[in-house]
């Protein structure tokens, strides 16, 4: 075997399956680029990443709880609602009856889990659909929204307006950068270093062999790089400027999200009842539970977001959340889960939305309309799904959809790929 | 072994990191925030407009306008406007956007006027002047200008209109009326219809005027969005509810959707029209005034608006100080903003073919 | 039999998936008027061979050539096939519930006058095709409302819609009762004499001993013969012979049974239906299971059989009325299956693929997903234990899987087995109960789930077995309860069961115990 080969075996994985899990991604970078030429390099550039994290930051943290949402087998049509009827309650706490914005905050995310608590219980307990349950509350909560405020605009306080515009502070000795984005960006590379070394020792413990140490410098370098890369873009943003505190609030709930879902008992479930709730239920698990934190869950996060969402305006309108249930889900299957759930991701949502996003960003750059903008949205959302739908019924590799597995089960950052020799050829499924 | 482990971690990331940190920033500064309009800029730059979404004639026309206009003083015009549902967050990315590309100005025709603080003081930091169009920026000390017409005015003359029109018909009172507003999250429609009521509100308490619903407070008078549906249901209501018997004489609406949207629900009620207040001489409108139905309009030639709003622009590029008409009235919740007002013209079938002469598409509908 | 035209032939049909060759120069004769059998383990390529005959992998998917009725046939898709009068028959039957019977023989070819669908044609042909396969019923009866056996009738009479003259049965008895299933066995005879050409896939030895002219072996893709019933005096073990590529010199492994003492036992089971609240499914039932017995549970379909353990195992099926279960002397009351699993009770569900596994899942994670605990520290997964309690079962159980990576979906029958009961021994339980646990599994595998079962109770504990196949019963249990109409009609010792015995008591209320 060729050294080249070599090495696209061990950073890719050898076998169709664990190229899979790129696929999605190198989709993403390649949209990236295109865009990056295209608008002469405004992509990249500092002020345009931080802008991009801010603007879709909202949609991504909804992202995360319709994933769940929809692993589980359900639907949530509901979350801009939720966000806008949480975000003009938290306006009005703060404006009229002067709660301090910290409380403000809690008593959003309060309002959030009753309202995903009175979801969740005609959902898991009583039994009717998600699809119902959620419509309804879709009217419900845009109702409540244009009761509370009279359809009025209501402005937020400074200190509140941080978690949706605010910025890492600045601080320390003058880099020529921002110290905390340096610092924050160091933590990831420690991290993904420590993961690295960490799974070469999980593959040891299940008895196989780590790829070879150089593969796994070589991966490291890549990884640290773009992290590197990325850093230094958010560092040197204008002075006051940085990494954005909506974009630190999603990266930490991605990384618990993931964890959860991919590390816990209570992430297995979740999959388990969207890939054969009867099976599930057979196994031990609580069902109900189970469908009645998804749909908590989801409005939390839809609360949350409602609040970034009014942070980052500055004040709660009657259109708010408009239209984002229907970003959120298109990023969750564009990242590859499956309608019928039991399939899907944290990490392809993330990355799903933001080829949402990217192309959304690029293309307002190129100063292509809006209407287009939805035209050429609409077409991705199909296509991608097209094309998976498309891949699998043909029994070869599905670009997105068998993401999935590796993304959930393995370590993204260690392929497994044990010697070739080892490996049967994978047998297709030929009932006889 | 442990040990090891956790120092290589660190020293191999820390490596990594400094490796690429070593290569160089090119932070820059502070640059714009002081904003010195003196210098100007470069008369080829790019010019952002970012608008609401179509709803309405007008901002298609202004759309066009403001394409072409720029286009032939010299500039890159970047006309955008917001999406059909997603209206707030698509303009707070449009103007994100243009901020990137590198605009010098950015006009703004708001979908929601308070809503778009943070990006305006974005602009503001990145040396973009900021002008509002139409409709004035709440909460933020970060916009420079705001161009529009004087609405207050256009309020005045709707009011006095509603009155004239009312006696010309029937000589004497008391006269039924209803009210309607525009837009809550439009701080426009305060205005409008503050400006009516200055007029309107004398007549009342004499007892001239009666508002036979009782429904006089703006919170019961507004429609949400501007829709036409949602007057025409109201109005809907208001028949059932009140004008069983009585006789409707004269309705205040803030511009010519909603007007023609209530003359069809007087219509569909099989009432004899009253008289209706608009504004904006939207086409069919315009024919609806010709045709002695609705009483009339406002004439706002958004061409004067557009132009007075390049001739700021062009203003800033050669690094003067734009004109401006009213330095106190407009204070935006931060500041008090300087202002250039343009008058409204109120249209009856009596001056429509004087007051369109201009107008190449309306001038037709009045001959 | 060399005088009978031939009606079919396959000439070295080759059918190959990216990665797998499924069929490999494959050939088959079938004469007119035969009922020929097609034999193999699963993944022999059986169902592959159907689908091309049937046109379900067109023309040019495939090499070698299907020469049918004297010329050679290039069917593109299933309506190609069924327009020369090829029907096939899946195991998964094609009927809609909420259709009535006459509109599900007729879907996709609706007797149709001046555009509108004549339903009174539709009725009388129906009842005509009805009674050609022997189904008595009101046309307008919903599908839903009949039993499988019929249901497997209605199929049969939408081929004849189709002027079939080749029908192909893909497993047709596999969920049929004996008295179905004999039923069906005759109706195809009776097509025979009728001069209708049969191909019929089956794992049931007996029923293909009993009806077949023709018999083709297919193993691992290839022909490896074709045998003539009479004229080779054929019978089950030279069937058997030619699937497995060897001599079986047993059907069920030794086994010298170490029974304890009773450690579990269920008294006066009371369960109503779940949604008709007055029709009770378990009627006062009682047992008992002794350290190191295999119990069997013999019934007909419908006897009540699943229902009976699923409320046993965490109320998981049924309103539960009264009753107690004690173990170990003590009694326990097991609200959830959470509860059950904790109490040390399993159960291996009939059906595999609806409710038994997540089809999504790897076998990893299905292996460990009853008893997550186990490899949960301080509420985090350990993979790497996940991975070696996985890989351990692997190699105990002999599943034929690369590694323990691989999708459950992937993998066949006898394997999924393995996967479930590794899923179950994982969560160390005292009583497993498994229903119907080599169903749709061929003989091979079947051989080595025997010997699981066994080794299982060898270890002290209790294990129950609900069966469909006396045969199974009666080699591998040491005590047998008899089912009927929800209630327990008998229990018969290892030595007193012979297949008449169980029958007569799986057909009967009365009770006559022969301890």
């Amino acid at each position: 075997m060729s050294r080249l080969k070599d090495l696209q075996k061990n950073l890719f994985g050898g076998t169709t399956s664990n190229a899979r899990q790129f696929g999605m991604i190198f989709t993403l970078v390649a949209i990236v680029l295109i865009f990056q030429v295209w608008t002469n390099g405004l992509t990249l550039r500092s002020d345009n990443l931080i802008a991009l994290f801010q603007q879709n930051s909202y949609i991504l943290i909804l992202a995360i709880g319709m994933l769940m949402v929809i692993v589980a087998g359900h639907i949530d049509l509901s979350v801009g609602s939720v966000a806008a009827f949480a975000g003009i309650l938290v306006a009005k706490s703060m404006t009229e009856w002067d709660l301090p914005w910290p409380v403000a905050i809690l008593f959003g995310l309060a309002i959030g889990a009753i309202i995903g608590a009175w979801q969740g219980f005609w959902v898991a307990y009583v039994g009717v659909p998600a699809f119902i349950v959620t419509l309804a509350g879709m009217l419900l909560f845009r109702g409540g929204n244009q009761f509370i405020g009279n359809a009025n605009t209501i402005p937020v306080p400074e200190g509140f307006r941080e978690i949706g515009s605010g910025f890492l502070p600045e601080f320390g000795p003058n880099t020529g950068y921002n110290n905390a984005t340096l610092l924050l960006g160091l933590a990831a590379a420690v991290a993904v270093v420590w993961r690295e070394l960490r799974a070469r020792n999980t593959r040891r413990a299940m008895d196989a062999d780590p790829a070879p140490m150089w593969v796994s410098i070589l991966r490291m370098a890549i990884m640290v790089g773009v992290i590197a890369f990325a850093t230094l873009r958010f560092a040197s943003g204008r002075v006051g400027t940085s990494f954005p505190i909506s974009g630190i609030i999603l990266l930490v709930l991605v990384i618990a999200y993931s964890f959860y879902t991919r590390n816990t008992a209570g992430g297995r479930h979740i999959y388990a009842v969207g890939g054969n709730s009867r099976a599930a239920e057979l196994s031990g698990v609580k069902l109900k539970r189970v469908n009645f934190f998804v749909m908590m869950n989801m409005s939390v996060l839809a609360a949350l977001a409602g609040m970034i969402f009014v942070a980052r305006s500055a004040a709660s309108g009657p259109q708010d959340g408009n239209g984002w249930e229907l970003d959120a889900i298109a990023a969750v299957f564009i990242g590859g889960a499956a309608v019928a759930g039991g399939i899907g991701t944290i990490s392809g949502s993330i990355v799903g939305g933001l080829v949402m996003a990217v192309l959304n960003n690029g293309l307002q750059l190129e100063g292509v309309g809006t209407d287009k903008v939805q035209i050429i949205k609409g077409l991705v959302l199909l296509l991608a799904v097209a094309i998976d739908v498309y891949n699998k019924s043909q029994g070869r590799f599905s670009i997105i959809g068998s993401l999935m597995r590796p993304f959930r089960r393995d370590d993204p950052a260690a392929p497994v790929s044990p010697p070739d020799a080892e490996r049967e050829p994978a047998k297709a499924a030929v009932s006889g | 072994m442990r040990k090891f482990f956790g120092t290589s971690v660190v020293a191999i990331s820390a490596a990594a990191m400094l490796a690429l940190a070593g290569c160089g920033s090119g932070r820059d500064g502070d640059s714009g925030s002081s904003g010195e309009a003196a210098k100007g800029f470069a008369a080829n730059s790019l010019i952002g407009v970012a608008l609401p979404a179509k709803t309405s004639e007008n901002w298609v026309l202004a759309g066009d306008l403001f394409t072409n206009g720029l286009k032939e003083a010299g500039f890159q015009g970047d006309v955008q406007y917001a999406g059909a549902s997603t209206t707030v967050a698509d303009q707070q990315a449009q103007i994100t956007a243009m901020v990137t590309k590198g605009a010098k100005v950015i006009v703004i025709g708001a979908t929601d006027a308070a809503q778009l603080s943070t990006q305006v003081a974005a602009a503001h930091a990145a040396g973009v002047k900021v002008i509002a169009y139409d409709r004035l920026i709440t909460n933020t000390p970060d916009l420079d200008y705001y161009v529009a017409f004087d609405n207050f005015k256009v309020g005045q003359l709707q009011g006095q209109a509603l009155l004239d029109g009312m006696k010309a018909k029937k000589p004497n009172g008391p006269y039924n009326i209803e009210l309607f507003s525009g837009s809550p999250d439009d701080n426009n429609a305060g205005v409008f219809f503050d400006g009516a009521m200055s007029v309107l509100k004398p007549a009342i308490d004499k007892g001239d005027v009666v508002v036979a619903s009782g429904q006089k407070d703006v919170k019961q008078t507004a429609i949400q969005g501007w829709k036409a549906e949602g007057a025409q249901a109201r109005m809907d209501q208001l028949l059932t509810s009140t004008y069983g018997s009585k006789e409707l004489d004269g309705v205040l609406s803030p511009n010519d959707t909603l007007a023609r949207a209530i003359l069809t629900s007087v219509k569909g009620a099989g009432k004899p029209t009253p008289i209706v207040t608009g504004q904006d001489s939207e086409v069919e409108s315009v024919k609806s005034i010709v045709a002695g139905e609705q009483y009339m309009t406002i004439n706002k030639d958004t061409r004067n608006l557009v132009k007075e709003t390049i001739n700021m622009v062009k203003a800033l590029q050669a690094g003067n100080t734009p004109q401006v008409n009213d330095t106190k009235s407009y204070n935006n919740g931060s500041k008090v903003v300087d202002t250039f007002l343009l008058p409204p013209v109120a249209v009856t079938k009596a001056n429509a073919a004087e007051a369109y002469a201009n107008d190449p598409k309306l001038a037709p509908l009045t001959k | 039999m060399s005088d009978v035209p031939i009606l079919l032939e396959m000439r070295s049909i080759t059918k190959e998936f990216p990665g797998v060759k499924a069929l490999s120069d494959v050939n088959l004769v079938v004469r007119a008027g035969e009922i020929h059998a097609i034999c193999g383990e699963n993944g022999a390529g059986k169902s592959t061979l159907m689908k091309v005959l049937s046109g379900v992998y067109p023309h040019g998917s495939y090499s070698g050539q299907i020469v049918y009725q004297g010329s050679e046939s290039k069917f593109s898709d299933i309506r190609a096939s069924e327009s020369a009068g090829i029907v096939i028959i899946h195991q998964e039957l094609a009927l809609i519930p909420g259709m009535s019977i006459a509109e599900n023989i007729f879907l996709g070819n609706e007797p149709r006058k001046r555009g509108a669908i004549d339903w009174k044609a539709a009725n009388r042909m129906a009842l005509d095709l009805m009674a050609r396969v022997g189904l008595q019923e009101d046309p307008d009866t919903l599908i839903k409302d009949i039993g499988v056996g019929k249901q497997q009738l209605v199929e049969i009479a939408k081929a004849f819609a189709k002027d079939v003259k080749l029908l192909i049965l893909d497993e047709p008895t596999a969920a049929l009762n004996e008295a179905d299933s004999r039923h069906l066995l005759d109706l195809l005879r009776g097509f025979r004499s009728r001069g209708i050409t049969s191909i019929m896939i089956s794992h049931k030895l007996n029923e293909i001993e009993a009806i077949a002219d023709q018999i083709t072996i297919l193993r691992d893709g290839r022909t490896v013969e074709t045998l003539d019933v009479k004229a080779d005096g054929v019978d089950e073990d030279r069937i058997v012979r030619g699937m497995v590529g060897r001599e079986l010199s047993s059907r069920f492994p030794d086994h010298t049974p170490k029974i304890g003492d009773v450690f579990f036992e269920v008294r006066n089971w009371n369960v109503r239906h779940p949604i008709s609240a007055d029709r009770q499914v378990c009627k006062n039932e009682s047992f008992v299971v002794r350290r190191g017995e295999i119990v069997g549970f013999a019934g007909l379909m419908g006897a009540g059989r699943t229902e009976l353990a699923m409320s046993v195992f965490g109320r998981s099926y049924g309103v539960y009325e009264s009753g107690t279960i004690i173990k170990d002397g003590k009694e326990i009351v097991l609200k959830s299956v959470a509860d059950a699993i904790d109490n040390g009770l399993a159960y291996v569900s009939e059906d595999r693929k609806a409710i038994g596994l997540n089809l999504l899942d790897d076998i990893k994670t299905s292996t460990v997903a009853a008893k997550l605990s186990k490899i949960r520290h301080h509420g985090v997964l350990n993979e790497v234990e996940e991975y070696q309690a996985a890989e351990a079962y692997r190699k105990e159980l002999r599943t034929k899987a690369p590694t323990v990576d691989e999708g459950v979906s992937k993998l066949s029958g006898g394997n999924q087995q393995k996967v479930v009961l590794a899923k179950w021994m994982f969560t160390d339980p005292d009583l497993l109960i498994l229903d119907e646990p080599t169903r749709g599994i061929d003989v091979g595998a079947k051989y080595e789930i025997y010997g699981i079962i066994q080794r299982l109770a060898d270890q002290g504990k209790g294990v129950v077995v609900i069966s469909s196949e006396l045969p199974e019963l009666i080699g591998l249990c040491d005590r047998i309860y008899t089912v009927f109409e929800g209630a327990i009609t008998g229990e018969i010792a290892r030595a007193d069961a012979t297949p008449e015995n169980l029958m007569k008591q799986m057909t009967s209320t009365k009770k006559m115990a022969t301890r």
